[in-house]
């Protein structure tokens, strides 16, 4: 039986759960009613769902975050899940806000896009807290399932059917590469709770040649293949592009939000906590280099919108995997939270204004002209979230840039630094390309400005002010973030080791 | 201490913030009103001029420490604190600053397109700028220096003149960040290694030779494409050409300061040592530079390309004088640099004058420009006599005291700097003057001119005044620097050497 701080624990899941099942009862049966036949039920769907995920959030916040063990130590609540399940929240959030304007609109008439991203995000939620490996690949499988449909969700769209079938066979490829990890794991240890592979871990030493004293290497590095596979970092982004291309762009939003922050999450927890030796870094090293390198050079060549946006969070996941070079210390951890935070404020930014320009046309890249001169807020929102991108000081992405290099450099991995510093230099130069057509190029064609919404115009402006005044007072995020790294070490016991200089 | 200083009215933040009030103010402005917008950018940036006066009157010449320091915590758990104060390096910095932004408003009062987003960018790079010469915190300095790029590249860019604006832009913005990310990763290892970057604390730190001699370089590779030295010079005649004439006012008057005033403040106080080293370097790059870019400026025939190239050999000059590493060479590559943010922003001012009017830029199509605009010309004969830095004018004793402190170190060195500045500087600046005002009067574009009217000239009286006040009376600005770089000369002990070199030949 759950006792009452387990089921406390558990409640923003329950609560997501029931909304589910309450949405998608309410929606079969209003959708289908003869008296309003053909109305899109989605908007008022979407009010809801964000009501819930609202309220979801309100029930994380005001949780006291003690570290709680649930359900036979499957779950693992504390405070480094609680501030992750708030960022993961404010994420979905974000993404469905961009959302319930387009209710109206002709592009989306399935209200079950809302709730399958709910019922995903209750499983990133789970994938957040997992404290098993069992439990994890559940959570997982159950947030992909659902990525599976909804980026196969428009029908009519050939492109949309290709993602949907490319994500789906090299989803089901890397669950299948890391539920094979997880089996090694557990058939030369015996235990799939990470707690107990942690100690574990301590005890015995790695690469043994007999399989039966340690953790087999070769399981752990399958873990992480299917760990990189999920965030898209560069030998296994394959899929990435043509994916997040075909998809609704506001399923493409929640794509490349929400997962990683559930992913990083986890990954930090498996890596971190109960593989703390360091094996896998070379291979996080590797697949950071190639990130930023790949996300930097492939984004310079693209001409439409969503593939240069794909690209350049495939850099950025390069960027995030700099916090894996540290290991297991404090900076490298921390510098990971706030790059994955205020990646989340400039994705949800960026598609923020795309979903704005959507109906209009917004392929291509050079459609973007003209905002400057018609939509001046547009323009500058833009600009300075192209700026933040880049890594331009006074915004919220020299920041995160700036605490990633000086963890990797505190670590000892000048090199991930240097090139770090290098890329974002480069790709200085395709971000100041959209300033360039936003600004200074005149269009051949004149198209009409976009008509911000106003939840829209919400989100981008509480996003672009965290972007622009972020430096002026940094001490919350790097508190928070520092709250989180110690509650991830607490239990572990390691990692203190290496953070002194 | 640094509650007081909070609780005083006019402090150093209030300094920065005001521009940020004028940007707020001009913001709320609506479509329909944007007439007002301007006064308002005006009225905003004379105010912040007279706030910096009244920092200049305050200023304890007879000290070496910062002075209205100020300190408000940033990071919580590594010690970094925005901390910002004045010294006398960075006093008359401020104040040039903060002089010369009125003017931009000025200038362009009735041309200007999309007036509120020019008010609001001039506005914010001038709160950047006045931040970046305040900040005493390494990582902050960073911070503002390269954000100042932000607001530049939006004022090059859109209202730039000519197509090849944009290429400017680029040029321009790509340039500077190439070079200061390793200024990133010097900071970032200082950080690391001291855990504060607080620049009172790091310049009581020594550090190994090694390390003086990379961190020195980073330094350098990003305040050589600020100065700018010779290899990466190029982005300044483009930007300067295409930029707007606020944007070379700003351009010429500060951000080329910034390259300098980050020399002083950074590699000679921080690595002495590397310093020493590295001197001949420096020679010999200013030499080229001096030299090459005089030569260059001899053969351009875009205006706005002639001045750029004048405002490069000036700063070598200035950077020539500054590593002389006596006190002499110091005060006048300051002084230099002081004269130069007034002299070649007035030109540009001139230039703008003339391109306002006639459309074109090109030496080719001026000529008797005294016959149809006497005013102007007479406004330009003394900005070009300030140029080639005549006696009496503030260039002049610039110039004066950088050959002093160059000649007590190396006699070859400062004769070769004096003729490349003194001769050719010369030259140029009197071939462009009688190429444009003398001769035949060409009336296909002076013919229909008409001379200044009073706004205009009015924008070049506070020039005219600052030139002759600070060639007849320098000192001043020479006490409140004084003691700043005394401390500096003799922190670095970079007066030892001296002996050895100055002596019978």
């Amino acid at each position: 039986m759950l006792d009452r701080a387990e089921l406390l624990g558990l409640f923003p899941e329950i609560l997501l759960w029931d909304t589910t099942l309450i949405l998608l009862v309410l929606g079969m049966m209003v959708a289908r009613t003869p008296a309003r036949p053909a109305a899109p039920f989605v908007r008022t769907v979407a009010w809801l769902g964000l009501h819930c995920v609202l309220l979801a959030i309100v029930l994380v916040g005001v949780g006291i975050p003690i570290t709680i063990n649930s359900i036979h130590d499957i779950l693992l609540t504390d405070s480094f899940t609680h501030c992750c399940d708030i960022f993961l929240l404010v994420g979905t959030a974000g993404t469905i806000m961009l959302i319930v304007d387009h209710g109206g609109r002709d592009t989306l008439r399935a209200f079950e896009t809302i709730v399958l991203i709910l019922l995903s995000t209750s499983g990133m939620l789970v994938l957040i807290s997992a404290s098993d490996l069992l439990i994890m690949f559940i959570a997982m499988e159950l947030q992909t399932l659902c990525f599976y449909v909804l980026a196969a969700s428009k029908r009519d769209s050939e492109c949309s059917t290709e993602a949907g079938l490319k994500y789906f066979l090299l989803g089901a490829f890397s669950s299948g590469l890391f539920l094979f990890g997880c089996s090694m794991v557990y058939g030369s240890t015996g235990v799939t709770n990470f707690e107990e592979l942690g100690i574990l871990a301590l005890t015995r030493s790695w690469g043994v040649p007999d399989p039966s004293t340690g953790i087999p290497i070769i399981g752990i590095l399958c873990i992480v293949v299917g760990f990189l596979f999920k965030i898209t970092a560069v030998p296994f982004h394959m899929w990435a592009p043509d994916v997040y291309e075909g998809s609704l762009t506001l399923v493409t939003a929640f794509f490349s939000i929400a997962p990683k922050i559930a992913i990083f999450a986890n990954m930090v927890r498996v890596l971190n906590h109960c593989f703390h030796d360091h094996d896998w870094q070379s291979l996080l090293f590797f697949a950071s280099i190639g990130s930023m390198i790949l996300g930097t050079v492939a984004a310079m060549a693209q001409q439409k919108v969503k593939r240069f946006v794909v690209y350049s969070s495939i850099g950025h996941v390069g960027y995030l995997c700099i916090g894996f070079a540290g290991g297991t210390t404090m900076e490298g951890i921390q510098s990971l939270l706030i790059g994955l935070l205020i990646y989340l404020f400039m994705t949800v930014n960026v598609f923020g204004l795309f979903c704005a320009v959507r109906p209009v046309r917004s392929q291509y890249l050079g459609d973007l002209g003209v905002f400057g001169k018609l939509h001046p807020l547009f323009a500058i929102t833009f600009s300075l979230t192209m700026f933040s991108y880049a890594g331009i000081p006074p915004l919220a992405g020299f920041c995160s840039k700036f605490y990633l290099f000086f963890g990797a450099i505190r670590c000892g991995a000048d090199v991930l630094a240097g090139l770090g510093v290098v890329t974002s230099v480069i790709s200085c130069f395709y971000y100041l390309r959209l300033v360039k057509l936003m600004y200074f190029d005149l269009p051949g064609e004149y198209m009409i400005p976009p008509r911000l919404d106003r939840d829209n115009s919400i989100v981008l402006a509480i996003t672009v002010a965290c972007i622009t005044l972020m430096f002026l007072y940094t001490s919350p995020l790097f508190l928070v973030t520092h709250y989180m790294a110690m509650g991830l070490f607490a239990e572990s016991g390691v990692g203190f080791s290496g953070s002194v200089a | 201490m640094i509650s007081s200083a909070l609780c005083s009215p006019f402090n150093l933040t209030g300094l920065i913030l005001c521009p940020i009030a004028g940007v707020i103010l001009a913001g709320l402005i609506p479509e329909d009103r944007v007439r007002f917008v301007y006064r308002i950018g005006l009225c905003t940036s004379l105010f912040t001029f007279l706030c910096s006066l009244l920092f200049w009157i305050r200023f304890h010449a007879s000290t070496a420490d910062f002075q209205a320091v100020e300190a408000i915590r940033w990071l919580p758990d590594s010690d970094a604190y925005i901390v910002i104060g004045i010294d006398g390096l960075s006093l008359f910095f401020v104040v040039l600053t903060t002089f010369l932004i009125p003017t931009c408003f000025l200038v362009g009062w009735s041309s200007i397109p999309q007036r509120k987003e020019y008010t609001i960018v001039l506005l914010v790079s001038e709160s950047i700028l006045i931040a970046v010469f305040c900040m005493l915190d390494l990582l902050l300095f960073y911070v503002f220096f390269e954000s100042v790029l932000i607001p530049l590249f939006l004022l090059i860019g859109i209202w730039g003149s000519r197509e090849r604006k944009i290429k400017a832009a680029y040029q321009f913005f790509l340039y500077t960040l190439l070079g200061s990310v390793f200024m990133l990763l010097a900071i970032l290892i200082i950080f690391s290694h001291t855990g504060t970057t607080d620049v009172p604390i790091l310049l009581t730190i020594e550090y190994g030779e090694r390390r003086q001699l990379l961190l020195w370089m980073s330094f350098f590779a990003s305040f050589s494409g600020k100065v700018p030295m010779v290899p990466v010079h190029i982005w300044l005649p483009e930007a300067h050409v295409e930029a707007p004439t606020a944007g070379s006012v700003i351009l010429a008057g500060i951000l080329l300061k910034l390259g300098t005033y980050g020399l002083l403040r950074f590699n000679i106080s921080m690595c002495p040592v590397a310093t020493l080293y590295f001197t001949p370097l420096i020679y010999g790059l200013t030499l080229i530079a001096i030299v090459y870019t005089s030569l260059t400026t001899l053969r351009q025939i875009d205006l706005k390309r002639n001045i750029a190239y004048s405002s490069v050999a000036h700063m070598n000059l200035a950077t020539l004088g500054m590593f002389s590493l006596n006190i002499e060479g110091i005060e006048g590559s300051l002084y230099l640099m002081l004269s130069h943010g007034l002299v070649s922003s007035a030109l540009f001012l001139c230039v703008a004058g003339l391109y306002d009017r006639c459309k074109t830029r090109l030496l080719t199509y001026y000529g008797g420009l005294v016959r149809t605009m006497p005013i102007l010309s007479a406004f330009f004969l003394f900005f070009t006599l300030a140029n080639m830095s005549l006696p009496g004018t503030s260039s002049f004793i610039g110039e004066f005291l950088v050959f002093v402190g160059v000649f007590a170190r190396n006699h070859s060195i400062a004769g070769m700097g004096g003729v490349g500045i003194m001769i050719i500087g010369a030259a140029y600046s009197l071939w462009l003057y009688t190429r444009v005002a003398c001769g035949q009067l060409k009336p296909q574009t002076l013919g229909r001119c008409t001379d200044v009217q009073r706004r205009e000239a009015f924008i070049y009286l506070p020039f005219i005044a600052g030139v002759i006040w600070m060639g007849v009376y320098p000192d001043v600005y020479l006490e409140c620097l004084h003691a700043s770089l005394t401390t500096v000369v003799q922190q670095g002990a970079f007066e030892l050497p001296r002996s050895e070199d100055v002596g019978p030949c």
